[in-house]
């Protein structure tokens, strides 16, 4: 693994140098940046569920949806926008408890399609209500209600580093080793004493709080909000193929994936247009294919079984 | 009167039209090995995944230590106290040895880490502490799985064939460590095939056959009673398990 020191090292100068960019920023650049960091946050909520437990989630938009929805209705009403900020997290906690109580009883694919099922009741539901929503139209948000984009850069930025400061939390806690030992086998994890059910559902709890806040600056960035932005599918798929690039379980792996697909992706766009997604879908296929560990695999350094050491021939079990 | 730790009352479960077990009773005394023999189909795994918890379809009763554990989490189980292997080797694979070791561990257990080096160092696995689960031969596997339950320190351990797959020396030392927690007071209930090792550790034995205990006992009551002779079979190894 990266050593302690080049990690913090690491993440420090990547802070510092964050910290500093609106100042010599462009606007575009700045919103490129506001974006990145909204799927580092994204991709890092569906780490704390999804790598770290293996319960892979279609449906983490949903809470980014219902964090955006939350701050478009409260925004108008006067409220100010860091507590639509705060709204917008516990709207998605509120929803993501008994939701996971619900969902996490389902295993692998029924988990997956559950919760991909659950954006799709979000986004129809919201549809549907048009007199709180607005319906297909959607929210458009008056420019005077909304922080400056320094500020939504600021905020997500913000939002970014608490994501990965508590996937780092977790992974290297107890409770962090609890669920890696359910994702390799849930049942043997039970039977050492794992309380899989609450562990679950308090991952499930945390990954849910993310998206919900980072919806809610969106919202703010965009002024606009409809269904089919909020709980667009292609949000699930980015953050998975983010986390899947850089290394799912991993601390540092959703930020490595966010910024790099972001980045491939603007460049290959820019370079070429015509050729920018084909190009993308070819080199996530090959890091899938080649790296199945994620571009992290290849900070990873295992130590070698010392074979002077396993004595003996191995017979196979005999039932 | 003996001291029993865990006492099982007629436990029955089945599986659609089969009855895979028919009213088991087991009793185990505190601080004793006791053996559970039976051909393949028997009931005896089935049994081990009832009593932890596993299998929560049962009925009937299971006590471990004055409380009912039957229809029990898993988890609640082995706080209670009890401590399952499986059949087969089921380490987590992406899991450092010394983390297989310690997710084991009571919650709030700080010396979590010095236990589990000291455990891999007393079966000479202390070079491995980083090696990945999956990097293990499947003898070293069934070993950390072993030392694995003794992470809490439970009082009673069940071990589903601990010995399939592992080679003679590894074999050696799991046999060794089982003698010596028993000397500690580790209760232990063992399905084993291998009748020389039933023979050695067991000071009581039961004997199941299509979900039933067909004979208990004594190991030599059991070598001697007409139906464990066929489950035990013939031979060397029977003549050592009667002697």
């Amino acid at each position: 693994m990266l050593s302690k020191h080049a990690s913090l090292a690491s993440a420090a100068v990547l802070v510092v140098i964050l910290a500093v960019a609106p100042a010599v920023l462009g606007e575009y650049y700045l919103s490129f940046l506001t974006q990145l960091l909204m799927m580092v946050a994204l991709a890092q909520a569906w780490n704390t569920i999804s790598g770290m437990t293996g319960y892979v989630s279609f449906g983490h938009a949903t809470f980014f949806g219902m964090g955006s929805y939350a701050a478009a209705l409260l925004l108008p009403l006067g409220v100010p926008w860091w507590a639509c900020l705060i709204a917008g997290a516990l709207v998605a906690l509120a929803l993501s408890v008994p939701l996971g109580f619900l969902t996490l009883r389902l295993r692998g694919p029924y988990f997956a399609i559950a919760m991909l099922g659950l954006n799709e009741v979000a986004r129809v539901f919201v549809t549907l209500w048009v007199d709180l929503t607005g319906g297909g139209s959607g929210i458009t948000l008056s420019p005077e209600l909304l922080p400056s984009l320094t500020t939504s850069y600021y905020t997500m930025f913000l939002i970014a580093v608490a994501a990965t400061v508590i996937v780092a939390a977790i992974y290297h806690s107890r409770f962090g080793l609890e669920l890696r030992a359910i994702r390799e086998d849930e049942g043997a994890a039970e039977m050492v004493g794992v309380n899989t059910t609450r562990d679950k559902l308090a991952a499930f709890v945390l990954s849910a709080l993310i998206p919900g806040a980072a919806g809610a600056v969106l919202v703010m960035y965009t002024s606009y909000i409809d269904p089919a932005a909020a709980f667009a599918p292609a949000v699930n798929i980015q953050m998975i193929v983010m986390v899947m690039f850089g290394g799912s379980g991993t601390v540092w792996g959703p930020v490595l994936g966010a910024g790099l697909v972001m980045g491939l992706r603007e460049v290959f766009w820019a370079e070429f247009p015509a050729a920018h997604l084909m190009l993308l879908g070819v080199l996530l296929l090959s890091v899938v294919l080649f790296l199945p560990g994620g571009l992290m695999a290849l900070f990873t350094r295992r130590k070698l079984v010392r074979p002077e050491v396993a004595a003996g021939p191995q017979e196979r079990p005999d039932g | 009167m003996a001291d029993h730790i865990l006492v099982v009352r007629g436990v029955r479960r089945v599986f659609g039209g089969v009855e895979a077990l028919k009213g088991v009773d087991l009793d185990v005394v505190r601080g004793s090995v006791t053996g559970i023999i039976g051909p393949n189909g028997s009931g005896k795994t089935t049994l081990f995944q009832v009593i932890s918890g596993m299998d929560r379809g049962a009925t009937g009763s299971v006590m471990l230590d004055g409380r009912e554990i039957l229809g029990c989490r898993p988890y609640f189980v082995y706080q209670c106290g009890l401590a399952r292997t499986f059949q087969l080797s089921r380490v987590f694979p992406q899991l450092t040895v010394l983390e297989n070791l310690i997710v084991a561990a009571r919650r709030h257990d700080r010396g979590a880490r010095s236990r589990a080096l000291e455990l891999l160092e007393r079966v000479k696995l202390e070079a491995y502490n980083e090696v990945l689960g999956s990097d293990l031969s499947y003898g070293q596997q069934r070993l950390v799985e072993f030392l694995r339950v003794l992470m809490s320190d439970p009082s009673v351990i069940l071990l589903d064939e601990p010995a399939a797959g592992v080679n003679p020396t590894l074999r050696a030392t799991l046999w060794d460590m089982v003698r010596h927690l028993n000397g500690l007071g580790t209760t232990f209930v063992i399905i084993e095939h291998n009748m020389d090792v039933i023979s050695d550790l067991c000071q009581e034995v039961y004997v199941l056959s299509e979900g039933e205990v067909i004979a208990r006992g004594s190991r030599r009551s059991v070598a001697t009673n007409s139906c464990s002779r066929r489950i035990s079979g013939s031979g060397a190894a029977h003549e050592r398990f009667a002697a």
